[in-house]
């Protein structure tokens, strides 16, 4: 190894070891990243051990329990009481965290890593290809969130995997401007010109050395990014078109559907599903916020 | 100034022409045959036979792009296979319904959102400024359709102050001109039919302004703090103006501009928005048509509709940017 090499390896490691350190006992002193923290494990505990946490099946039907009138509300044997069909709803929350998690990570993912291949390509390339790049992202950003996953739900045809690719390709336009914007603005660092006056290659410098310097704005919008992937999969649920058959997958969503004509005789149908969105949601996004300001310290209290 | 115009309408081109290439490949990777999509139920072979010459979708793909492209330019989406009626004249009933909509949920969240924001930085660090970050994260991660529902239960449901569902009373014989509610009542000088307008209105404006209004307070919030500690207002201070001049005069009209940026990036939410609280309220806009529109698998409502609200961000988006460079020259040249 060269000296220039040895050298680099150093600096790399150095800096972003010291920014992560301080940034995360920044974040363990906010307290309300704490409660994010909180939130999202109770979510996390909830859909990983599913199985041991739900006290009944939650796709079994008991249409004796609602004989007397919908819906018998909370009580020692249903702890949320059950649903239209005589199902246990806390079962069903448990469950339910499952595929929310599930789709927000998968779909996440799909986001960040197609927006961070073409956010880097736009950003580093440059020229031509970074203007059609970036004019098929704003053709993207043209099309409402929402209204693009309903398109694509439209065209892929309800069920899991389709979702997960409808909100993920969503995300994509947001991550690849994010990411195309750190770029540009790293790509004439005194770094860079170091690296590439000791010989080393682009793709090397783009995903060695420019790259993680982008990153910490893309973390931040990931976290960010799970809340409204989590939204968004129930706004698909609770419009009927998310998940192929909705009575044997439980998705918070589309709890909310049928219960509006309930709200007069049993109201905890919608209360309580929807209280679970909002905790998870809230979870991410206290972290989100927590991380923003613990990477970038002159935001503090903003 | 003209320039800056001329370039924005010129970039505007580019994603007109990929919107159209988008949305009409995407209704060919629709499950079934366009014919099939339009015709719908009624589809038999000589009818999607009949169908695919009268339409020319058993020519080349470019002569049908561009086939498309001259009906889409005209404004003629086709007819709806649900209702039978042309989804141009569906969109003129139902836009306006949206557009009100939106523009009550906007003035609301603007008319809370820059106060709230405002007094927050002015009591920097106090309980008023810890509880309205409180409530602008609450309003970012609470979904629409469960505020929406939330309020129809508290304020429809339990105490009956308000209408649950609907645009206007369905005893209602009212004529609509205009299809825009609030402005026919005004016009016709029939006030008892604006007050049942505007009492349908305040709900569902109130849910879909929820992310706006939590967001704008953010940035009101963060803008005045920025622009608080700037040379100018404490100059301004220094030479002893009172300071209610110094908050509107120099940091209000300053904390003025992210804020607006804001504003006109909140259509696409609100429109995305949409959708879900006019199901939740049953309110007849673009909304609860699209989502019926899935539904019944009507593609031409689809398409028709995306691209014609597609189309609207994209202009909303263009003259936010033009008013933009209006109030902000340094924008102009950068």
């Amino acid at each position: 190894m060269s000296v220039a090499e040895l050298e680099a390896v150093e600096v790399q490691r150095e800096a972003p070891s010291g920014l992560w350190r301080d940034a995360f006992y920044r974040l363990i002193r906010n307290p309300g990243a704490i409660v994010g923290f909180i939130f999202v494990l109770v979510f996390v505990i909830a859909a990983i051990f599913a199985p041991l946490i739900a006290t009944h099946d939650p796709v079994e039907q008991n249409l004796l329990l609602i004989a007397n009138g919908c819906c018998p509300g909370p009580s020692a044997d249903h702890w949320f009481g059950v649903d239209l069909l005589g199902r246990d709803l806390f079962s069903r929350i448990v469950y339910g965290a499952r595929v929310s998690l599930l789709i927000g990570v998968v779909s996440v993912a799909i986001g960040f890593s197609i927006g961070l291949v073409l956010g880097a390509i736009a950003g580093y390339v440059g020229g031509i290809v970074d203007s059609v790049i970036m004019r098929l992202m704003d053709v993207m950003l043209a099309i409402p969130g929402l209204l693009l996953a309903i398109g694509i739900v439209a065209a892929l045809g309800p069920g899991l995997k389709e979702v997960m690719i409808a909100v993920g390709l969503a995300n994509v336009p947001i991550f690849a401007r994010l990411l195309r914007g750190s770029i540009l603005a790293q790509r004439e660092a005194d770094f860079v010109l170091a690296a590439r006056a000791v010989g080393i290659r682009r793709p090397t410098i783009l995903f060695a050395h420019i790259l993680p310097n982008s990153i910490s704005p893309v973390i931040v919008q990931g976290t960010l990014a799970m809340a409204t992937a989590i939204i968004d999969v129930a706004g698909l649920g609770f419009l009927g078109i998310g998940l192929q058959d909705p009575d044997e997958t439980p998705e918070w969503g589309s709890m909310l559907t049928e219960v509006n004509e309930y709200l007069q005789t049993a109201p905890f149908l919608a209360l309580i599903p929807g209280t679970a969105i909002v905790i998870s949601v809230l979870g991410f996004n206290l972290i989100g916020d927590g991380l923003r300001e613990a990477l970038d310290p002159k935001l503090r209290g903003r | 100034m003209l320039r800056f115009v001329v370039r924005r309408l010129l970039l505007l081109v580019p994603i007109l022409v990929g919107l159209s290439l988008l949305v009409f490949f995407w209704v060919r990777a629709l499950p079934g045959s366009p014919a099939d999509s339009i015709l719908g139920e009624r589809s038999t072979p000589a009818l999607v036979q009949e169908y695919e010459e009268r339409f020319g979708l058993d020519e080349p793909v470019y002569v049908q792009y561009w086939k498309y492209v001259q009906t889409t330019v005209k404004l003629d989406f086709g007819v709806s296979s649900a209702t039978h009626r042309y989804v141009t004249d569906e969109i003129k009933e139902r836009f306006p319904a949206t557009v009100e909509l939106a523009l009550a949920a906007m003035l609301f969240s603007i008319l809370f959102g820059i106060p709230l924001g405002f007094f927050a930085a002015k009591r920097h660090g106090g309980l008023f400024d810890h509880g309205s970050l409180f409530v602008s994260l609450i309003g970012v991660s609470i979904p629409v359709f469960f505020l929406a529902i939330l309020l129809k239960y508290v304020f429809a449901v339990r105490l009956g102050w308000l209408p649950s569902v609907g645009r206007i009373d369905v005893t209602s014989e009212v004529e609509h001109p205009t299809n825009f509610y609030v402005v026919d009542a005004i016009i016709t000088r029939d006030w008892a039919t604006l007050k049942d307008v505007l009492r349908h209105l305040v709900l569902p404006a109130i849910a879909l302004g929820s992310i706006p209004l939590a967001i704008i307070t953010r940035i009101t919030r963060a803008a005045v703090l920025d622009v608080q500690n700037e040379d100018y207002v404490r100059t301004a201070r220094a030479k002893g103006l009172p300071p209610q001049t110094v908050d509107r005069r120099h940091v209000l009209r300053n904390a003025l501009l992210p804020i607006s940026t804001i504003i006109g990036l909140q259509t696409g939410l609100l429109l995305s928005g949409a959708i879900l609280t006019e199901t939740v309220f049953a309110f007849p806009g673009m909304g609860s048509w699209l989502r019926e529109a899935i539904f019944n698998r009507d593609y031409a409502v689809l398409q028709g509709g995306i691209l014609f609200l597609a189309l609207v961000f994209v202009l909303v988006n263009l003259v936010v940017d033009i008013s933009y460079a209006i109030i902000n020259p340094r924008i102009r040249y950068s």
